[in-house]
């Protein structure tokens, strides 16, 4: 079959996004199916592409026997999450976090281990001990890779997928993109699709100005949230932004995982502990935020009273792992973590479950509001799932595609949509001037700077909106002058349509929840009479960008009496904002 | 709207002397997950063609050749 | 020359007789896209490459493949004359983890002298598990070379064997290089108190801090009740690192005796040892400590205040 004299690949399941959920849900269907086509369509190349390119500090979340258990863990992020959670979808990842473990040891993956062999869990704070090192977690990618070369699971790179297809009667049906290289359109009719595109993290501007010096891989810039919203799929708790503590001006975790076990810790300017949360969430960031912004700011890495073999080996680590440009951060500003603290800054906000809870609705098997569209990682609303929970809902997505393959019939192709996203994608490079994509992607990420970053306030969303709305008319300007300016033309419209987002969805939520997160300064108060409900946001049957209310599924692990030392933790902070 | 050409300086350096890329290596190229790195038509050696850098290193770690020297961008030197 | 039927592995067989040496180094590099099984036939035929910088190469690759299927050219590999080769198929090797890989390595451990190699081999045999590693590994713990006596006491560490405990006590109180004696006192961990107790108790007295630290480690997983004494001496350890260490371990024993101790800690000046001193107060729940957990209640550090707030609610629920 041909569209448009371009031929129409066939496959049983197709995998959007190779990073760290995609390969292994393309692994877990070839698995469970040897018999099945799978592919994998990657943006940038499978073997480096994506959050973990050069490998990873540690495990965040890792529910061990012996160390935590998966009804601790699920209590522990519910009040994270100021109890918006979806608990049936947290309590998979947490009964199939430990397998999981095993089998990427099993696959050659470093984890520590002591002198016997066991995994050396570290408690990062006295609630429950969920971080497991991997100071030689440079390899993870090379063994995915290994994993799919076995497999046999076709892989395409340098392909940018910009939008899903659908049947007549709304499963999915495929996809279509580009490639990014030579321009050329693909088209893809697939039984069933899993998106892992990560997290939209070229949402903010970073400090520094630098469109690429983002928190997330640039890569991952939010088109996966802007494929699903154009397929009709709900997404999930979008106002409850990602931002997360780094050093100033460079993107290198702030590292609390890494450093707190060794005895550093985030310090003011007198070299003072001062957070009093104890759970990773936007109550610790709120007041991260507060420190930075008040007299004994700003805000610091302490590593200066450590002994000498114990920076040694925080340096091998930083420095060599995760981001390990850091090293050469600090030669050039003269920092030595001997002799003085690191300044240390929030970053730009995006969406990311990964370390927050916002992204495309998906339940305990993946699944999507859009039948046969599944989803993991970065980009699907399961909170807190850091590179485990990637992992393991890569596997689960892998599971539920292959078996709703199993009952579907051949999908059908809607023609002239396809036609119509051809157009859409070849126009920039029709124009010969216009607008570049990187100053329309540099004006609406400054927008999204300027008047959504949290404290929120409503007047200055709406004009944020507005001004967001008016970059989407300049869109038929973009121009293109190379197939990889044509791929940042494609990005941009989607990150248009993440700020978007970003402000309605904040607009709607009338009540401050998840500390920084979504600090509505007009309105300081949770409510939880109003709004105990997940957001929705989705596309209504105009075509308009419309929100609505989610319920709160029954709890598999209740709150007890930790929820209210938690509240009562609040109320203290509170007193002395 | 006409268009007007900037310059900027780009982090990522080639040593064009190491560089092997004429003996059919693309690897640094291959990896990037930015796709900011091209072979230069005139001298037939990679270089960077886009300022979108992410500093993440794969180019450098994998160029057989030692040959890439990643810094880190001048904006947030 | 053999044939493919795979046409792009045939490419590559085809560059790998070129006569230039750069050509077959990339033609190596692209080996690691071939989803073929076959491709490990030429990683192999590359690991014996006569110019060094393919063989490097090809070593670079070696871990892309399953290396059960090329243990062989690996050990070989190992005996390279060049560094890096010798260090990439060491790694291979140590991600075998492949139970049939454990006799040809025990056969190359056998005939290696090289220390290099030999921790190699000992790294790649520790995994596995094999009973057949004891005794090589426990020779090795007398090798001149520090990183081979490192990677025997892994391997001996992961064996968990009561017989071997006399040597691991041996080499943790009297090697001569602080992090094998680390090594070896943080593996005595798999002993009852009973066989190991006085050797560990002996070693918070090490002239090294991160052995004193292991100590008092070992000490508090295995539960040593008779260490308590000499736990609360080491509270006084002159690196608050190592007193840290001994302050969570007397926690982790429920000593009661050690509360006046672990008062005085609760003062001290550094914020860590504070907040190690009231997480152990709290774990032991005793009523004695309840003061101190009280002050810390007014601590200017919001870690320690963290942690009396969580102490108080486990005295509570012990009262
Ligand atoms: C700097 C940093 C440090 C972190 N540290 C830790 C840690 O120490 N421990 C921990 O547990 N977690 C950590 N995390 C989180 C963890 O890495 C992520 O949660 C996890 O890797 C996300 O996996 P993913 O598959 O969703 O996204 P990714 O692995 O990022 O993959 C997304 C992929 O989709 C591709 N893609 C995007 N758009 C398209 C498109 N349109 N078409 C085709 N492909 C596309 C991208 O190129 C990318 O390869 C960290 C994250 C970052 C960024
Ligand atoms: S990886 Fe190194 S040798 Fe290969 S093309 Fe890039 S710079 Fe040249
Ligand atoms: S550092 Fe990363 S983004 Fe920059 S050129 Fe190298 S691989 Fe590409």
């Amino acid at each position: 079959m041909k569209i448009n004299d371009i031929p129409v690949i066939e496959t049983d399941v197709l995998v959007i996004g190779g990073g760290t959920a995609g390969p292994m849900a393309a692994v877990t269907a070839k698995e469970q199916d040897p018999g099945l086509n799978v592919m994998l369509l990657e943006k940038a190349n499978v073997k480096r592409s994506g959050a973990i390119s050069m490998g990873m500090d540690g495990l965040n979340n890792a529910v061990v026997p012996g160390h935590a258990t998966p009804e601790q863990y699920v209590k522990e992020i519910t009040i994270a999450n100021d109890g918006i959670v979806h608990q049936p979808a947290l309590m998979a990842y947490a009964t199939r976090s430990f397998p999981m473990i095993e089998k990427l040891d099993s696959w050659g993956v470093h984890f520590q281990k002591d002198e016997t062999g066991d995994y050396d869990m570290k408690k990062v704070h006295h609630l429950g001990t969920y971080v497991l090192p991997m100071p030689e977690g440079h390899n993870v990618k090379k063994i995915l890779y290994r994993r799919l070369r076995r497999n046999r699971v076709q892989i395409e790179n340098r392909y940018t997928a910009t939008r899903l297809l659908k049947d007549p009667d709304g499963k999915i049906a495929g996809m279509i993109g580009v490639n990014t290289r030579t321009a050329e359109p693909i088209i893809i009719r697939a039984k069933a699709v899993i998106m892992a595109t990560g997290a939209a993290g070229r949402l903010g501007l970073p400090t520094s100005g630098y469109l690429f010096g983002t928190y997330e891989n640039p890569a991952n810039n939010g088109d996966g949230h802007a494929m699903a919203y154009h397929a009709g799929a709900d997404l999930a708790n979008l106002e409850c932004f990602q931002v997360n503590p780094l050093l100033k001006d460079y993107n290198g975790p702030a590292c609390a995982y890494v450093t707190g076990p060794l005895g550093g810790f985030t310090a003011n300017a007198f070299g003072e502990r001062f957070i009093e949360c104890d759970y990773w969430s936007g109550q610790m960031m709120l007041e991260f935020f507060k420190e930075l912004e008040s007299g004994t700011g700003p805000v610091f890495l302490k590593l200066d009273h450590l002994a000498e073999e114990t920076i040694q080996e925080i340096e091998t680590v930083l420095h060599t792992n995760e981001r390990p440009t850091r090293g050469r951060f600090h030669e050039g500003r003269d920092v030595n973590y001997r002799q003085r603290m690191v300044e240390m800054h929030i970053s730009e906000v995006g969406f990311c479950s990964g370390h927050s809870a916002s992204g495309v609705w998906t339940d305990e098997t993946g699944a999507t509001t859009v039948p046969g569209l599944y989803c993991a990682g970065d980009m699907a609303s399961v909170a807190h799932n850091y590179m485990l929970g990637a992992f393991v809902y890569g596997q689960i997505c892998g599971e539920s595609a292959v078996e709703f393959v199993k009952s579907r019939s051949e999908p059908e192709l809607d023609e002239d949509f396809i036609i119509r996203e051809l157009e859409r994608i070849q126009a920039p490079m029709k124009r010969a001037d216009g607008i570049p994509p990187e100053q329309m992607e540099y004006k609406v990420r400054r927008l999204v700077n300027d008047y959504l970053q949290p404290p929120k306030v409503t007047k200055k969303m709406e004009i944020g909106l507005e001004r967001i709305l008016a970059v989407r008319e300049d869109v038929p300007q973009l121009c293109a002058r190379d197939p990889h300016e044509l791929l940042r033309a494609m990005e941009v419209q989607s990150i248009i349509d993440c700020a978007e987002m970003a402000a309605r969805a904040s607009l709607y939520r009338t009540e401050s929840r998840w500390g920084l997160y979504h600090y509505r300064v007009d309105f300081p108060d949770q409510d939880d009479g109003e709004w105990f409900y997940h957001s929705r946001l989705f596309k209504d049957e105009d075509g308009q960008m419309a929100s609505g209310k989610r319920p709160i599924a029954d709890y598999l692990v209740s709150l007890g009496e930790e929820k209210d030392a938690y509240r009562k933790m609040r109320v203290q902070k509170a007193a002395n904002e | 709207m006409p268009i007007a050409n900037h310059h900027s300086s780009v982090p990522v350096i080639v040593d064009e002397d190491k560089c092997i890329a004429d003996k059919g290596c693309t690897v640094c190229i291959d990896v990037c997950p930015l796709d900011v790195l091209w072979i230069n038509e005139e001298t037939g050696k990679a270089h960077m063609k886009y300022d979108e850098c992410w500093y993440c290193m794969p180019c450098e770690a994998d160029c057989p050749t030692d040959a890439v020297t990643v810094n880190i961008p001048y904006l947030l030197r | 020359m053999k044939t493919y039927d795979d046409p792009e592995l045939q490419a590559i067989a085809v560059k790998l007789t070129s006569e230039d040496p750069g050509i077959r180094r990339v033609a190596v590099m692209d080996l690691v896209d071939s989803g073929e099984p076959e491709a490990v036939e030429l990683v192999i035929q590359a690991l014996n490459d006569p110019d060094t910088n393919v063989r490097q190469e090809a070593a670079k690759v070696v871990d892309e493949f399953e290396a059960a299927d090329m243990a062989d050219a690996l050990i070989a590999a190992l005996s390279d004359n060049d560094e890096v080769v010798r260090n990439s198929a060491a790694h291979a090797l140590a991600d075998l983890k492949d139970p049939a890989a454990a006799a040809p390595l025990l056969e190359a451990l056998e005939s290696s002298t090289d220390g290099f190699v030999v921790s190699g081999i000992l790294r790649a045999l520790k995994p596995l598990r094999n009973p057949g590693s004891q005794r090589p590994a426990l020779k090795r713990l007398g090798d001149e070379d520090p990183r081979v006596r490192r990677e025997a006491v892994a391997v001996i560490g992961w064996l968990k064997q009561p017989e071997n405990l006399p040597a691991l006590v041996e080499t943790a109180q009297h090697d001569k290089d602080p992090e094998v004696r680390r090594a070896a006192t943080g593996a005595l961990v798999y002993a009852s108190p009973q066989q190991v107790g006085q050797a560990l108790i002996a070693l918070l007295k090490d002239e090294h801090w991160q052995v004193r630290c292991e100590a008092a480690n070992s000490i508090g997983k295995l539960d040593h009740q008779e260490a308590v004494q000499a736990l609360m001496e080491s509270t006084r350890d002159e690196l608050w690192q190592v007193r840290e260490k001994a302050v969570d371990a007397l926690g982790k024993l429920g000593s009661t005796d050690a509360i006046p101790v672990l008062g005085e800690c609760s003062k001290d000046a550094m914020s860590n040892l504070r907040k190690a001193a009231i997480g152990a107060l709290g774990t032991i729940a005793h009523s004695d400590g309840r003061p101190f957990v009280v002050t810390a209640l007014d601590d200017p550090d919001p870690d320690v205040r963290k942690l009396a707030r969580w102490a108080i609610s486990k005295l509570d629920a012990a009262a």
